[in-house]
């Protein structure tokens, strides 16, 4: 008895094994929020502060603009585009990876996050050797009369490029907590691999797949490196909301750059939302396996 | 229905699960299958319900007269209840239950009106009536247990396969159903083949044991005949049947 209350003497509070003293904990938070400050924070403000500066005349003037508007159009196109054929090559490399045992497996897994840790300038400069007129197959494209390089078909080949990994990415971890005796237990009930999909797997993965897609929808419309490299620049033509902000920014029409980046800005702050949105709906619904 | 397996291998990478398995299993038997932990016996009740198949084309699976060996499990429609019963979560127990009906070709798709009676009656027989709007998470154990029965049961099942039925359970639900699945089972007249790793459970509610260790069945019999004679040091050993404990005991 004396013993134990000995040891409370001696340690006021519970602490952990792992927590740190106080003053660390401070400075460690005191420098993340100011990281975040000075980082993220104050430029987003920058971007509306500019985009507004000369006033919401110029603002909305920006956005009558016949380029502008044909940006906005071929940014929506190519992300029409890329997402959901992105979100089915993701739905099958995270099926067949957490599914299936086969050689090669850890490898694909590997080769999914390719796109991650490459510059996305090379993502732009492989479509250029492989379709451009000095690449592989540009002598054969260019007798078939197709365009693929500085047209929207490279533009989006390189949106492919850089945002394949998101969809997989979001799904596979979550795939793999599921495990897949729900979908065994529909295949005992008679249930064929189709309906398996849509009445078991797709309500469990739901969530996880929109946190993927807006993920990748939002790297799909934001995207410069690996279009810029591609698209050739040719306004009214091949020119997508990031391109078109920087052409303006070097023409020094500052507030309409600054207009249409408020809109990209916008747009990640609605992809944050959803996100944070879906992130926690997948962790409600793994808390809810039994 | 009667069950016929013809030497079964199954190997998961170079680990055999299953080694040169035959065994016959009679209509309307309540069959144990009783073994430690990694001994291959869950693998036996999947390669019967269809969710493993045998390595080499030596391995038979016979339902009754039809060999089903080649036939994916949602066509061979042997009732499976998983340890841990693999509810669909969201849905609720009237869902869960109805899904199997649900699922059937459209030519064979029963009308809303009698999926309605059907889901009610087998939530009669588990004793569950009124719980149709209930999500599996605001269940107990025991009772997830027994929607996970109804939901196999609606396929109208000749064979039942229990992958540890009661495994996940506490002491004194175990006991009440395993008099209750002995009941159930006398009232369906279905064949039922249980996986357990308790000789007590095995004991009490099968007909027949088969004892399985490292893949191979070391002896089947009932329950009487086994304790009597058991065929080799394994089966005494895992009974506890060594003449000291014998005496102990």
């Amino acid at each position: 008895m004396a013993g134990a209350s000995t040891i409370r003497l001696e340690s006021q509070r519970p602490r952990k094994a792992t927590s740190d003293p106080l003053a660390i904990k401070m400075v460690l938070t005191t420098v993340t929020f100011l990281f975040f400050a000075l980082f993220l924070f104050l430029p987003l403000v920058v971007v509306f502060q500019e985009a507004f500066e000369k006033g919401v005349g110029v603002f909305l003037a920006t956005f009558r603009d016949p380029f502008t508007l044909h940006a906005i159009g071929l940014t929506l196109l190519i992300a029409g585009i890329a997402v959901p054929m992105n979100t089915a090559f993701g739905l099958a490399a995270a099926w067949s990876v957490t599914r299936y045992r086969f050689p090669g497996r850890s490898f694909l897994i590997t080769l999914i996050d390719l796109p991650l840790w490459v510059s996305p300038v090379i993502g732009g400069l492989i479509y250029v050797l492989v379709f451009g007129a000095q690449g592989w197959l540009g002598p054969w494209l260019r007798e078939h009369d197709i365009r693929i390089i500085f047209a929207v078909p490279g533009m989006v080949l390189a949106t492919l490029f850089v945002t394949f990994p998101f969809v997989a990415r979001g799904l596979i971890p979550l795939m793999q907590a599921q495990g897949m005796k729900e979908e065994e237990a529909a295949l005992t009930l008679g249930a064929n691999g189709w309906q398996i999909f849509w009445r078991i797997t797709l309500p469990k993965i739901k969530w996880g797949l929109l946190y993927g897609v807006i993920l990748c929808n939002a790297r799909a419309m934001g995207e410069f490196g690996a279009v810029s490299v591609v698209s050739g620049h040719i306004r009214g033509q091949t020119n997508t909301m990031p391109l078109h902000i920087e052409i303006l920014y070097n023409e020094y029409q500052v507030a309409a750059a600054f207009a249409v980046a408020s809109l990209l800005a916008l747009l990640a702050l609605l992809t944050l939302l959803i996100k944070s949105y879906a992130e926690w709906r997948a962790e409600q619904q793994l808390k809810n396996i039994p | 229905m009667s069950i016929r397996i013809e030497t079964v291998t199954k190997h998961f990478g170079r680990y055999p699960a299953l080694n040169n398995v035959s065994t016959e299993i009679e209509s309307g038997e309540l069959i144990a299958l009783l073994g430690p932990s990694g001994s291959g016996k869950t693998t036996l009740l999947r390669v019967i319900a269809g969710l493993e198949f045998p390595d080499s084309a030596d391995g038979r699976v016979f339902f009754g007269d039809r060999e089903v060996t080649n036939l994916s499990a949602y066509k061979r429609r042997a009732g499976f209840v998983f340890q841990h019963y693999a509810l669909f979560n969201h849905m609720n127990v009237f869902e869960n239950i109805a899904f199997a009906l649900r699922v059937l070709p459209r030519s064979k798709r029963p009308p809303e009106s009698a999926i309605r009676d059907r889901v009610e009656t087998l939530l009669g027989a588990v004793q569950l009536d009124g719980y149709e709007r209930r999500l599996p998470s605001q269940l107990s154990g025991g009772q997830r247990q027994r929607v996970a029965f109804a939901r196999a049961l609606a396929i109208e099942p000749e064979v039942l396969l229990l992958d540890e039925p009661f495994g996940a359970l506490d002491a004194k639900v175990r006991k009440e159903l395993r008099r209750w699945l002995r009941d159930f089972h006398q009232r369906l007249g279905l064949t039922t083949i249980f996986v357990t790793h308790d000789q007590e459970e095995a004991f009490e509610v099968a007909d027949r044991v088969v004892l399985i260790d490292k893949g191979t069945i070391q002896q089947t019999g009932t329950p009487a005949e086994v304790r009597q004679s058991p065929a080799n040091t394994f089966v005494t050993e895992f009974l506890d049947l060594t003449p000291e404990a014998v005496t102990r005991g």
